[in-house]
């Protein structure tokens, strides 16, 4: 289990990058493609063996792009910007498809059901789970976070700040990251509030659920640690230690058996899962690493795992995981 | 079937060719198979017709077969005739003849095996196989057949090889795959037997065997979840199969043994109860098997050791009985489990009474079951059952090192013990287990130095053993110093994370809650782990508070420590033992009660304390504290005086501590002149720890007079801690702000200036440097945004927030602040502020890469919209910014939810409905515009706020609207509420005018000296403002005079602004211009001349307009310097046609003067070119067409 270096391009936007994610192949385009979403306002897509920049960057947005997640089905992709308005864009043309708004609340992580039915967006200060459905863009719900009982108030005062969501690869579980470090979990068919996880105690900005195992949950935390939670049994299952700062993004390998996180500390980790600990460290970036993606699998003749980071130092990097 | 026309026909077409050539052994053979043909289609096969048939078709076969003997085809269709017939001898014999004629015959070849197969000669038909295989590589029917019959007498090299070479012939023959897995499987090759079998599976879905085989491979190389999965899909196929169920049964258990060492017991059981369920089915379906009720001993054991304690069930509020049954409800389902494993083990024992394994198995089962069982009672006299069971193992394998240890582990004497472990070590001396128990037995009997020695030992040999590593923690944390306790952590969480054992995880809490590593989340899995494995453990549920304590969750603590309480009481010690247990955690309860708010309750814990006496110093802090929470003061500060008697005995630091608490808790209670006095009551021999020093210049600043001299502070700085220092120096620097009393303004200065001296000191202490730069900011200085800036160090990402604000956030509002933050969008207007250290967009990026940073932040995003709002202005407000802006207000709106806590918070929300207002103003929305003006100024009166801005935002408005009228009441409005902002007052004096209501001037400008005055800020700045917004007045008005005095009122002051000179001179060329006065022009160069002089950067229309007047004033080369200056402080893209059109002239006037000249900027082009470009920049212009004839004619 490594990763090896294959290609770095700096100056890949113009301002500091904070969000990437990788759209699967589809039917029409046999492999995948890397989207990166930056503070510069665009986001734009690349291809993954060479990095080559595939298309000119789309804009659309009027703040800095702080989330991005790529439909299943490959052809369609959600970014959300600091105005809060989520742009569904094709992922080859560029075009918008739809403009999703929940006003009063901003918008942070975004994540397609992995059926791509729905789409779940963290409410931020509405302490609120936005849920759209696929085809006709309408809403169809709300999920509040309730506070637990008695619980401390936030430093908002306006109840919990919800950063990211998570749903579990059998789309039955949906999880929600808060900034004081609690994660809701919902039954994401019944759409009911099932409990909170415990164990962080500042804010969780990236989860993922295993991609083998529907009931683990990897989260990313300020704490600078990375927890392994069993969000059905609600059990701690597992904390990772070794980031210097705050934890900014995580995701799980296709094969179930590594996680990758972005820190503040300007270094990339990957994690074996089976030994608990970190087993690699890059620091070729020089300013924190917003978004850490896996590759999914599928495409033509793609075997080769590939790990993408993007960061402040306006560079993307692609690793090979093997 | 009867024969139709056609075959008739053909018949006797056949038999026609075969008279005329009789001979011929091709048509024998065809009117053979035509024969046979007709008798297979014959409706019954074995009938009368049908037999005929095939006798005729036999004898053209054998008559073509004598005729050419080397063709085997005849001889196949005679086997097929005799088979049928019955006569196996004649069939394998032709049959072997068609075969040696033509090996590749796979029918031929499929049916003589398949004879020899029924009449049970193997090695016969292996021979034919072989032979058939060595005569030709294309005979795969021989390959495959010899595959199989090489798996079967077990060769499974050569196997593989046939059953390759099969496959290549067969490719999808499920058969031979599985053949293939099996030969693989059976060779140990896993992968490659999971990946045939997979194909198996593949062609196949129903192969129960290759399912449950490759589950087996699964289960072996580790790979649970996919066993699993091929196990159940086994049994969907064959409900019944009893393999398939001890093949779920055991890869559920081994998945759940799993979870277990994860630690995840919920996962585990819940694995667990389905496994038991397996395996259950297996013995129902196969109960005379030893290993299926040993399997189902297993799971329950497992259960029984993993199941976990759930408080979800239970509610906050709880009682000691709850919590007794709901522990007593979880013992017995472990009891439970492990009494069906007795059970269970007890059925294979009776099945094999000679299983060693058994017996032992037995004997953990019947030891963890005695030691849950309380009433037990250990007897000397009598041989412990466990005991028994294990020596049983013994007696039929003695020489098992494994059972020694267990029987020690078993044994209840001592020396049966040592003796049981040194066997076990006397077989293997390297077995590491033995090693750890018996350093484990020597530590309880207190031999330090041979259970160290044990532990050393175990540890080098398997460093994957927990025992050991528990061990040399418990070694470390005995002794004194820091490194020990770290390194005993340090070896207890390695224990813990090998094996989550409910007594390493109390211990690790323990060790964590002396070294300050609560807050690892390492310690919080173990603990919170502790409690489900050991809920009557009081231990786990105390740490478990402790733990939540720290992470600020004190709800939650409170239920612990009650818990934790309600353990002790069902302790079966009696209630004298656990009296000082009793009161730690009821010290903890009350601290944690106290913390939450409830001080009542703290109180009443403290008092029950007290009452028997338990209560220590922490509680009698806790005590004072509780009791001044609910207003009882007087009691608190009897309870810190007794508290100050007892501190006499008790160590240096907790002494120190509670005298800090003291002094603070009388602060509180009776002020400050008493805690000045109790602090120079201190004992002289206190060590002063850094908290005692804080409190203490805390208290310090805050007192008027300053009679507490620190008397460490005027050390040198090495002896004391560095951080402690700069909060010393900063709780300083704030007393000399706060200065004499508490009613008067701060004293920004003199903090000021005790800070530089401070930084210069500790030149990289981000406190002294945040206090700072907040405070500069606080100075309202008009360089102060630049200065903060540049003092405040931001390094990037994770940035601390000590100090009064963090440095983001000085940075933010430096940024906001600075009037020229945007002036660098060249496209939008030109900069005139002279010490720029941010560009425009680069505000905007740093405020939203903060609010990135920390979206909780509602002070980022009011700055960002602070930013963007500055940002539309200067671009005149585009579409797009406004929407964004409404979206962006509207959020920072709704996340302030109750804007009356704080006065901050309603400056906030004022100014952000002013800016929405004016943004609707810009998009021409009046009534929203109006609407929310208004709605700002409900908002003001409970607070300070000025209402100014409000009023003046609404006269705005209706002036927009033309509602003059109501304008001119908020204009009244404006002028009768004062406001502190000396801005307001020169915006008021613009909406003079519109208001239609001169007159008044004087009273604005009475009351804009005085608010001058009052803030101390630079008058003549303001004084010129003032001026120029008189101007304004006077220019909208036309009268050009009275604004070209107010102006040269407005340059006369000390360093006017460049843009109000150029004002001035442009209106004096306008006058001079109007009014054909010359004497003006004078004046306007002069003015002009200053501001091209002042402009930092070099002003567009200055040079212009100095140029002409330079002109006008009859010097030639100063009139084309200032033309060829005009050109460069254009930026390219933005040169208007005016500019063009006056280079034109120039070049025209230089290149009739000077020609050799050529470097000069005119001389670039001709004097025609210039003029064609400015008409193609602006074709509408009159003068440049007439300029263009001219040229022509001339």
């Amino acid at each position: 289990m490594k990763l090896a270096g294959l290609k770095s391009v700096d100056g890949a936007h113009e301002e500091s990058i904070w969000a990437a994610a990788w759209a699967p192949a589809a039917d029409h385009r046999p492999t995948a493609v890397l989207l990166t979403g930056a503070l510069d306002e665009t986001v734009r897509a690349w291809l993954p063996d060479d990095l080559a920049a595939l298309g000119s960057p789309t804009r659309g947005h009027a703040l800095g792009v702080v989330s991005l997640a790529a439909h299943p089905a490959g052809s369609l992709a959600a970014a959300v910007s600091l105005d809060s308005f989520i742009r569904v864009f094709d992922v080859d043309t560029g075009a918008s498809v739809a403009t999703l708004e929940a006003p009063p609340s901003e918008i942070w992580g975004v994540q397609f059901h992995p059926k791509g039915n729905a789409l779940a967006a963290a409410g931020g200060g509405s302490g609120s789970v936005k849920l759209w459905d696929t085809e006709k863009w309408k809403a169809i719900t709300s999920l509040a976070v309730p506070r637990p009982e008695g619980a401390r108030p936030d430093k908002t005062g306006s109840g919990k700040f919800v950063l990211s969501v998570a749903w579990s690869p059998d789309g039955r579980l949906l999880a929600c990251g808060s900034m004081d470090g609690t994660i809701a979990v919902y039954d994401a068919v019944r759409m009911k509030f099932l409990h909170h996880l415990e164990g962080h105690h500042m804010p969780v900005r990236s989860m993922v659920f295993s991609p083998v195992d529907p009931h683990v949950l990897f989260t990313a935390c300020d704490d600078c640690h990375v927890h392994i939670y069993d969000a059905r049994e609600k059990g701690l299952v597992g904390a990772m230690s070794g980031h210097a700062s705050w934890v900014l993004s995580i995701d799980a390998s296709p094969d179930g058996l590594a996680v990758a996180t972005g820190s503040s500390d300007r270094t990339v980790r990957l994690w074996d899962l089976n030994m608990r600990t970190s087993v690699q460290t890059m620091s070729n970036h020089s300013d924190q690493v917003w978004a850490v993606a896996f590759r999914p699998p599928g495409g033509a003749g793609v075997r080769a795992g590939r790990l993408a980071s993007a960061s402040d130092d306006k560079s993307v990097s692609l690793y090979d995981y093997s | 079937m009867p024969e139709t026309a056609a075959e008739a026909n053909l018949r006797r077409q056949l038999e026609q060719t075969l008279a005329a050539e009789p001979s011929s052994p091709l048509h024998h053979y065809n009117l053979g198979v035509f024969l046979w043909d007709r008798a297979e289609a014959e409706q019954e096969g074995d009938g009368e017709e049908a037999r005929k048939l095939r006798a005729e078709a036999s004898e053209h076969f054998l008559a073509a077969a004598k005729l050419n003997p080397n063709d085997g085809v005849p001889f196949r269709f005679l086997g097929h005739h005799y088979a049928r017939g019955g006569d196996n001898q004649r069939a394998v014999k032709c049959y072997h003849r068609a075969v040696t004629l033509n090996p590749d015959d796979s029918e031929a070849g499929d049916t003589l095996c398949g004879l020899l197969d029924v009449e049970g000669k193997e090695s016969l038909e292996l021979a034919v196989c072989k032979e058939a295989a060595g005569k030709s590589p294309r005979a795969f029917w021989a390959f495959r057949r010899l595959g199989y019959l090489q798996v079967h007498q077990r060769k499974w090299s050569e196997g593989i090889q046939s059953l390759q070479h099969g496959i290549r012939g067969y490719p999808t023959c499920a058969d031979l795959w599985e053949a293939l897995g099996l030969a693989y499987h059976r060779l140990g090759m896993f992968t490659a037997a999971v990946k045939s079998y997979g194909r198996a599976i593949e062609l196949d879905s129903s192969r129960v065997f290759a399912l449950i085989e490759s589950g087996n491979i699964q289960l072996m190389l580790g790979y649970y979840r996919k066993g699993v999965e091929q196990f159940r899909s086994a049994l969907e196929m064959a409900p019944c199969n009893h393999s398939a169920y001890f093949g779920l049964a055991s890869a559920l258990l081994a998945w759940a043994r799993n979870c277990v060492t994860t630690g995840a017991f919920g996962w585990a059981a819940s694995l667990l109860k389905e496994a038991s369920e397996a395996s259950r089915i297996c013995t129902s379906l196969t109960g005379n098997l030893s290993c299926v009720w040993k399997l189902h001993g297993d799971v329950q054991l497992t259960l029984a050791r993993c199941f976990p304690w759930v408080d979800g069930k239970i509610k906050r509020v709880m009682d000691a009985q709850m919590f007794k049954n709901s522990v007593q409800e979880w013992r017995n389902t472990c009891l439970l489990a492990a009494n069906g494993a007795k059970l269970s083990y007890q059925r294979a024992l009776h099945l094999t009474p000679w299983e060693a394994n058994v017996h032992n198995d037995m004997a953990i089962c019947l030891d963890l079951i005695c030691s849950m069982d309380d009433k037990n009672r250990f007897n000397p006299n009598v041989w412990e059952l466990p005991e028994k069971m294990s020596l049983g193992a013994l007696m039929l394998e003695p020489v098992n090192k494994d059972f020694w240890v267990t029987l020690g582990s078993m044994s209840s004497y001592l020396a049966l013990k040592q003796h049981s472990f040194i066997r076990a070590l006397h077989l293997d001396m390297s077995f590491s287990e033995a090693w750890a128990c018996l350093g484990k037995i020597y530590r309880q009997s207190g031999d330090k130095q041979l259970a160290k020695q044990a532990f050393d030992r175990a540890r080098s040999i398997d460093p994957s053993l927990a025992l050991p590593w528990a061990g040399m923690s418990a070694e470390n944390y005995h002794q004194s110093g820091s490194s020990p306790v770290n390194e005993s952590f340090e070896s207890c969480l390695r224990a813990v994370q090998i094996l989550p054992l409910p007594e390493f995880q109390i211990g690790l809490g323990t060790i964590a809650a002396r070294s300050s590593n609560l807050l690892s989340p390492q310690v919080l899995m173990a603990v919170r782990q502790a409690v489900q494995r050991a809920p009557h453990y009081p231990e786990s549920h105390n740490l478990n508070g402790l733990i939540s304590e720290v992470r600020l969750d004190f709800r939650s603590a409170i239920t612990f420590y009650l818990q934790a309480r309600f353990a002790l009481g069902m302790m079966y010690n009696s209630m004298s033992d656990n009296r000082q247990a009793f009161a730690d955690v009821s010290v903890n309860l009350a601290r944690a009660l106290c913390k939450a708010g409830l001080a009542s309750d703290a109180a009443r814990e403290c008092e029950e304390l007290r009452c028997q006496g338990l209560l220590s110093v922490d509680g009698l802090q806790i005590y004072a504290l509780a009791l001044w929470k609910i207003g009882q003061s007087k009691e608190a500060l009897s309870v810190s005086g007794s508290l100050a008697e007892n501190l006499s005995g008790i160590k240096v630091e907790s002494a120190t501590a509670a005298w800090g608490f003291i002094c603070t808790l009388t602060y509180g209670i009776s002020g400050k002149d008493s805690a000045a006095a109790m602090i120079q009551k201190l004992p002289d021999q206190l060590n002063y720890n850094s908290q005692l020093k804080f409190i203490i210049s805390a208290l310090d600043a805050l007192h008027p007079t300053k009679r507490l001299q620190l008397p460490q502070l005027n050390m040198p700085p090495k002896r004391t801690a560095y951080e402690v220092m700069s909060e010393v120096h900063s709780n300083i620097a704030l007393g000399k702000a706060i200065g004499v009393g508490f009613d008067k303004p701060l004293r920004v200065d003199g903090s000021l200036s005790y800070l530089k001296k401070v930084l210069h000191m500790y030149p990289d202490c981000s406190l002294v440097r945040n206090q700072l730069g907040s405070l500069l900011l606080w100075s309202g200085d008009w360089m102060a945004s630049h200065k903060a800036i540049r003092v405040t160090s931001l390094s990037h990402g994770h940035t601390s927030s000590m100090g009064l604000r963090s440095p983001h956030h000085i940075q933010a509002c430096a940024m906001v602040s600075c009037y020229a933050t945007c002036c660098t969008y060249t496209k939008f207007s030109f900069a005139t502020c002279e010490h720029q250290y941010l560009s425009g967009p680069d505000a905007i990026h740093h405020l939203q890469r903060w609010v990135h940073c920390e979206p909780w932040n509602q002070d980022a995003r009011y700055l960002l919209v602070l930013a963007i709002f500055q940002k539309a202005h200067e671009e005149k407000y585009p579409k797009h910014t406004c929407v964004i802006l409404k979206k962006l207000i509207m959020q920072v709106l709704s996340n302030i939810s109750n804007p009356h806590e704080k006065e901050a918070m309603q400056y906030q929300v004022f100014l952000l409905l002013l800016l929405s207002s004016e943004v609707c103003l810009q998009s021409l929305d009046y009534e929203n515009c109006i609407t929310e003006a208004k709605e700002a100024l409900k908002l003001t009166p409970s607070s300070r706020v000025d209402t100014f801005f409000a009023n003046l935002q609404l006269c705005r408005a209706y002036v927009v609207h033309g509602d003059l009228l109501n304008s001119r009441n908020e204009y009244m409005k404006c002028l009768r509420n004062h406001t502190n902002t000396e801005i307001g007052w020169v915006m008021l004096k613009q909406l003079e005018s519109a208001c239609s209501l001169e007159g008044f001037s004087d009273e604005i400008d009475i009351k804009l000296h005085e608010c001058v005055k009052r803030n101390g800020s630079d008058s003549s700045k303001w004084t010129s403002l003032f001026n120029l917004a008189c101007a304004q007045c006077f220019l909208w008005g036309g009268n050009f005079e009275s604004a070209e005095k107010a102006l040269a009122q407005a340059c006369s002051q000390v360093d006017p602004d460049s843009c109000i000179l150029f004002l001035n001179g442009a209106t004096c060329m306008e006058i001079a211009r109007r009014f054909v006065a010359p004497q003006f022009i004078s004046r306007a160069a002069s003015s002009l001349r200053k501001a091209q002089q002042k402009s930092h950067a070099s002003l567009p229309l200055v040079s212009l307009l100095l140029a002409q007047a330079e002109g006008s004033l009859g010097s030639k080369t100063k009139w084309e310097r200032n033309l060829r200056l005009e050109w460069f402080s254009w930026p390219p893209e933005l040169r208007p046609a005016e500019v063009y059109f006056q280079m034109h002239l120039l070049s025209r006037q230089s290149s009739a003067a000077v020609s050799q000249q050529n470097q000069l900027v005119e001389t670039i082009q001709s004097p025609e070119l210039w003029l064609l470009r400015a008409i193609h920049l602006n074709p509408s212009c009159p003068r440049y067409w007439k300029a263009l004839l001219q040229q022509i004619y001339v």
